[in-house]
């Protein structure tokens, strides 16, 4: 049976390349052969390099979610890379450019490192301080750096014997350097490593229970956002000849973010619009002479009100709603992952798990048979949702272990849990709720070690295949926040079948659906099993356990009080008593 | 040791000034989840209310203070509706970017107003200060000393031991809770936003006599106040006090003893150190996200 | 996103309204602050430099034509000044620029000053401004390594004070400062007792004070870029107890550090390269000035209104525009009184050579001597 693989953004832009690339070109050529006055190139060239900046922070925040309030610091040490190694160490320019964006790119990386325990507020303020730490630096080393005086005369490059030193030859350098880089985060967005991006932004949490390795793609994507700010500092430098300290402080990074914001943060296009604009804006309102500011930043505010998305969010919106794409018949998906063949697929013991002095889990022992459905019962507070939370990696155990397939996996990250074969739903569906179906359900099968999806090419096969075994084929192309509760809860399922997990817990997957979406449930579940899925569950509807469970374990305070088939266990007087009350006789049947 | 005492009255003088912004910092963060950028320029607006009620009106200072405050707790009001109201459903970068443009707004319309002439504001006694020894005590140090202790009483009476306080403590930890026990949320709001907006104003009357009153007044207190909410555990009001009075010893004694240029330095080494070693700062609830 | 690059520039060179000179005009080009920290003083300067103007044209303008004022904003920024310049030249009639007070914002523009190749005054005071190889840069003030000279030898010789403490900003203007200051004291075989800078914008200056009071100095030499800091400083000066005599740089004679620090700097000495009472020259121009602008003239208007009569001068000697002709016309200036002092350009483009020390007693600064070198 033949598929068609669905093509990637290539069918559009059959006719859009070509344009863009005259636009392109016309843009370099332009200065070259119509002499333009110094004061338009200057702008451009500040527009060019800043728009690089930018599009490093379209990287880390747009992107990713991070805040990045150092952008200056980064796009500073470039252009001192440059400054430095060509005014004091005689190198040449594109050697020192080398060092100023490797200096950048490392430092980024140091900085993404503390966003292993911080987020949020917290690491706005790391990055401020790494800012006003560097701005320090730069203006009291005076040995280094020349300190206030700043370093003048940086020369401009030549490349292949063509001299750069005309503005208008610098600008076109600059151009290309821009283009190059714009391509490049355009380009990233679909690349395995930009879907992990916008997961960890989407939900962090999910990501990293889907199989990404949040901490690597965080630190990653600071590092990529100081490269590139590294980059357009580096060409700043060559392209005013004069740099200081006051250049790249606070007030700058602020400036940065402001042109990310206004663009649209997650779209290459809107850094540049971002930026053009507010470097163009100034210069318009000259004329306001004193109050420009005053209008500068009245305007920060309304744009921020009336515009969430930034300008290009705005633009594309009126693009209209997103198209669904020929596909093609998708294929047969392919379950009952896990390279072992024993008979116990899943072993849990004498699992502890302490937070402070409440013990949630008190040593419990379970075992899971390959292929069987085992259903995890309790009333409110006996442990149900951290035993999930252990299995999955999100929690560290106190005490005991779990095991799959025989290999010990207590205590591992969840994303190598994930890579171990482990998939999961959330009691609250967790979606990376500004992608699309097919984009969420990608990022499953994309996890590492996924036997069933090695090329890229496979990976949407899969993630298709997914889609269809749930009924929601028709649907890839749309953004999951649209779609109502139980389709996100089917997507979510897809999701982790994508990931061909030997092992799927679900936690309370039927929580928020009406009766006929319970009963479609159940009987997908059931196909699922049928495959030869092993399914671990957590619910509370005693009909949807009792039709589903091959065998039930049932929990009270963290303590294992049953365990066996459906019949017997939801009529043990223990059971009983312990959703009920102390009142046995009264047991319903 | 005179020297040390000396340093010691200084850098706790002006770790209070650190404090009475942080703690406006806290109080709005507190209630609407927001960092507000602003917050600096609330000081700055205070001081210069006090310069045009004292010097162009010609108002005695003993009545030029409450009209200022007055006005900072309209000026709250404003920045509430204008700023952080149509984006409170928003996630907070939006909000905290909004409000680096008030920061911007306030501070530049002030300079299209006033002009960036730097004025000086007399402090609020005639004599200079105290001599014991070989230490000199300022007395418009002494007296925010004095204003913020008295400060911090009055805010730990309200808000642990009367009825509005604790409404507005419960606005602060769980807005639709407190909504669904019958708290006005919205007017909670206003009333923190206003309340922080005196703070600072009041943290400007005080400060404005000794750094003189300049637009930049805001920004100069504000980076420092929120490093020392960080540093004694942002979302703490004791915290906001400790830090803010460490940060002030901190950069005094570290100007003296080690390098006045990098004194900035020490305490954004500081703030880094704690963010990456204990980001819940001195008094703060650890720093955990529910699965 | 390429399109919209074009059309932008499009629409921003249309918004830039090339205007051209009215027959019989000639523009003197200025670049000042018009918005930023330093507008203030970008308002006194242009007041300086109208009330030249109207002077030249009253005596019957340049070679027939009236002179008119062109100004663009450069934000007391960096890149401010380069936009501002770079836009101001595109008008090719505009024969000759007012540049920056501002030596940062100078060197700079510095670049795009030699590609456009036409004279422009400066008052920034770094030394090495004029020593860089632009030969288009002509300074109407005294540069820094003469300020330096003059603080050591008043401290020195007049007041007979060995002892130094030099207190500094670290930027830019404060460690050029304190760099020449120490090496014009090594000149005199001393060493300062205490070297100590500071940061821009404090709130307190606890720690220097004090590091000045344990350093036993009994003469100060300063460097101070903001007034602000300056009047903390003396407030706390003499708060501690410190009794050393102070001989300051500039600022510590602008009218805003007076009114700032009220009493805290009687006593002072001040080495100021405009004075009133240096000249008749100074006391003329200062009488004027506080008509127009109804403040105290300082070195902020006292320049440009030196630069432009100078221009005017070249010009009218030369009868044309050319910057050729322009610059060997000024550099010939010999004994020219103006304003800031009497002008002998040497062959870097720096007219002033010498300072004048100003001392403040009990509010008013009063001229005490000048100082002059011939190197």
């Amino acid at each position: 049976m033949t598929t068609q693989t669905s093509k990637p953004a290539a069918s559009r832009a059959v006719w859009g390349v070509p344009l863009l690339l005259a636009a392109g070109a016309v843009t370099i050529i332009l200065p070259l052969v119509h002499p333009m006055n110094g004061y338009i190139l200057n702008l451009f060239m500040q527009a060019a390099t800043y728009a690089m900046a930018v599009l490093g922070l379209t990287v880390v925040l747009g992107y990713t979610g991070q805040i990045s309030l150092a952008q200056a610091a980064f796009f500073g040490l470039g252009a001192y890379g440059v400054a430095i190694g060509t005014t004091m160490l005689h190198w040449p320019f594109l050697l020192a450019l080398l060092l100023g964006v490797a200096v950048a790119a490392l430092l980024g990386a140091v900085l993404g490192a503390s966003t292993l325990k911080l987020g949020g507020h917290y690491l706005a303020m790391v990055t401020i301080s790494f800012q006003q730490i560097l701005t320090l630096v730069l203006t009291n080393w005076i040995g280094l750096t020349n300190g206030p005086d700043g370093v003048r005369n940086i020369p401009r490059p030549s490349l292949f014997g063509l001299s750069l030193a005309d503005s208008d030859r610098y600008l076109a350098l600059c151009l290309v350097a821009l283009y190059a880089v714009g391509f490049f985060v355009w380009w990233l967005k679909r690349t395995k490593l930009g879907l992990g991006m916008q997961a960890v932004r989407d939900n962090e949490l999910a990501a990293e229970v889907v199989g990404v390795d949040t901490y690597r793609v965080k630190v990653t994507a600071f590092c990529l956002s100081a490269l590139l700010g590294g980059l357009g500092g580096g060409l700043f430098a060559g392209g005013f000849g004069y740099i200081s300290p006051d250049q790249f402080s606070f007030n700058e990074s602020v400036v940065f973010m402001t042109m990310v914001l206004l663009g649209g943060a997650d779209a290459a296009v809107g850094s540049a619009i971002g930026t053009v604009l507010l470097i163009l804006l100034p210069e318009w309102l000259r004329f306001l002479r004193g109050a420009y500011l005053a209008v500068y930043g009245l305007a920060v505010i309304l744009i921020m009100v009336f515009m969430p998305t930034g300008l290009w969010g705005l633009l594309s919106r009126l693009g209209g709603p997103p198209r669904l794409r020929e596909r093609g018949v998708p294929e047969v998906l392919t379950l009952g992952g896990g390279a072992g063949s024993g008979e116990t697929l899943l072993e849990i013991k004498g699992l502890a798990k302490h937070f402070g002095g409440l013990k949630a889990l008190d040593g419990v022992d379970i075992s899971v048979e390959r292929g069987k459905v085992h259903a995890l019962i309790g009333p409110n507070g006996s442990g149900k949702t951290t035993m999930l939370n252990v299995l999955s990696g999100i929690y560290k155990p106190t005490r005991g272990e779990v095991l799959v397939d025989g290999v010990k996996v207590s205590g591992r990250p969840p994303h190598e849990l994930a890579a171990a074969g482990v998939g999961r739903t959330f009691q609250n569906i967790r979606l990376f709720h500004s992608l699309t179906v097919l984009e969420n359900v990608v990022i499953g099968a994309q996890r590492p070690n996924n036997s069933a999806a090695t090329t890229p090419d496979e990976v949407q096969r899969r993630a298709m295949a997914a889609l269809d075994l749930v009924g929601m084929a028709a649907r890839a192309d749309l953004k999951v926040a649209s779609l109502p509760y139980g389709h996100q809860r089917l997507v979510e399922i897809a999701r982790a079948l994508a990931g061909n997990p030997a092992l799927l817990l679900l936690d309370e997957p039927a929580a928020g659906l009406n009766l006929t979406e319970k009963q479609e449930l159940v009987g997908l579940l059931k196909r699922l099993a049928g495959h030869g899925l092993t399914l671990f569950l957590i619910d509370h509807d005693m009909n949807l356990v009792e039709q589903m469970a091959d065998r039930i374990t049932v929990l009270n305070f963290g303590k294992r009080i049953a365990e066996g088939a459906p019949a017997e266990v939801l009529r043990h007087p223990d059971v009983i008593a312990a959703y009920l009350g102390e009142v046995p006789d009264d047991a319903a049947a | 040791m005179a020297i040390f005492l000396q340093l010691l009255f200084t850098g706790v003088g002006i770790g209070s000034v650190y404090a009475l912004v942080a703690l406006g910092f806290v109080l709005i963060y507190r209630a609407t989840n927001v960092v507000n950028f602003a917050q600096g320029e609330f000081a700055m607006l205070g001081a210069y209310a006090m310069v045009v009620l004292t010097q162009d009106l010609a108002l005695p200072y003993w009545l030029a203070i409450p009209i200022s405050l007055v006005i900072m707790a309209v000026v709250g009001a404003l920045f509430n509706l204008g700023v952080y109201y149509p984006l409170r459903h928003r996630s907070f970068l939006p909000v905290v970017i909004s409000t680096i443009g008030a920061s911007i707004l306030l501070t530049n319309s002030v300079l299209v107003g006033y002009g960036p002439q730097p004025e000086s504001l007399q402090g609020m006694f005639d004599f200079p200060g105290f001599q014991i020894g070989e230490v000199f005590l300022d007395s418009q140090y002494l007296l925010i000393i004095v204003v913020t202790i008295l400060l911090v009483a009055f805010q730990y009476f309200f808000f642990e031991h009367t009825l509005l306080g604790k409404k507005m403590q419960a606005t602060s930890q769980d807005k639709e809770m407190a909504s669904l026990l019958g708290i006005p949320v919205a007017r909670m709001i206003m009333l923190t936003f206003i309340y922080s907006a005196l703070l600072g104003g009041l943290a400007g009357i005080l400060v404005a006599p000794i750094m003189f009153v300049s637009v930049g007044l805001g920004s100069q207190v504000a980076l420092k106040a929120f490093a020392a909410s960080i540093i004694g555990g942002f979302g703490d009001v004791t915290g906001a006090v400790v830090g803010g009075l460490s940060l002030g010893i901190i950069e005094t004694f570290g100007a003296a003893y080690i390098s006045v240029p990098y004194k900035d330095a020490f305490a954004f080494l500081v703030l880094f150190g704690f963010l990456l070693i204990r980001p819940q700062g001195l008094f703060g609830e650890k720093v955990a996200q529910k699965a | 996103m390429s399109i919209r690059h074009v059309t932008a520039g499009a629409i921003a060179a249309l918004a830039l309204g090339y205007g051209a000179a009215d027959a019989g005009e000639i523009k003197i080009g200025m670049v000042t602050p018009i918005t930023g920290p330093a507008a203030e003083s970008g308002k006194y300067a242009q007041i300086g430099a109208k009330m030249a103007i109207e002077e030249v044209n009253a005596a019957g303008g340049v070679n027939g034509n009236t002179l008119t004022l062109v100004t663009e904003d450069d934000q007391t920024t960096n890149p401010g000044i380069i936009a501002a310049f770079s836009r101001l030249s595109t008008q090719t009639d505009i024969p000759v620029f007012l540049g920056s007070i501002r030596s940062t914002q100078v060197d700079a523009m510095s670049p795009d000053v030699m590609k456009v190749g036409k004279p422009v005054f400066i008052g920034g005071t770094a030394p090495q401004l004029t020593h860089q190889g632009n030969k288009w840069l002509f300074r109407c003030r005294p540069n820094d390594s003469y300020s330096a000279r003059v603080i050591a030898d008043y401290g020195v010789d007049t007041l007979g004070l060995k002892k130094w403490a030099v207190v500094h900003s670290t930027d830019a203007f404060g460690t050029g400062g304190m760099n020449a200051l120490v090496a014009a004291l090594k000149a005199k075989g001393l060493t300062p007792a205490l070297v100590q800078g500071y940061p821009n914008q404090s709130p307190d200056f606890s720690a220097v004070v004090l590091a000045v009071k344990s350093s036993g100095a009994d003469v100060m030499g300063s460097y101070f870029t903001f007034e602000t800091d300056l009047g903390t400083f003396a407030k706390q000066v003499k708060q501690l107890g410190v009794t050393a005599k102070w001989v300051g740089s500039p600022s510590i004679t602008d009218a805003s550090a007076i009114k700032l620090a009220g009493p805290a700097l009687n006593g002072t000495f001040g080495i100021a390269d405009f004075a009133a009472g240096s000249s008749d020259e100074a006391k003329a121009f200062a009488a004027k000035y506080e008509g127009i602008a109804k403040a105290l003239a300082d070195n902020q208007s006292s320049w440009t209104y030196d630069a432009v009569h100078i221009a005017a001068k070249a010009m009218i000697d030369t009868k044309s525009t050319d910057p050729e002709k322009l610059r060997d016309a000024i550099l010939a200036i010999k004994g020219y009184k103006g304003a800031e002092g009497t002008y002998n350009f040497d062959q870097n483009g720096d007219g002033l050579h010498g300072y004048n020390v100003v001392k403040n007693e009990g509010g008013k600064m009063v001229f005490d001597k000048h100082v002059e070198y011939t190197d």
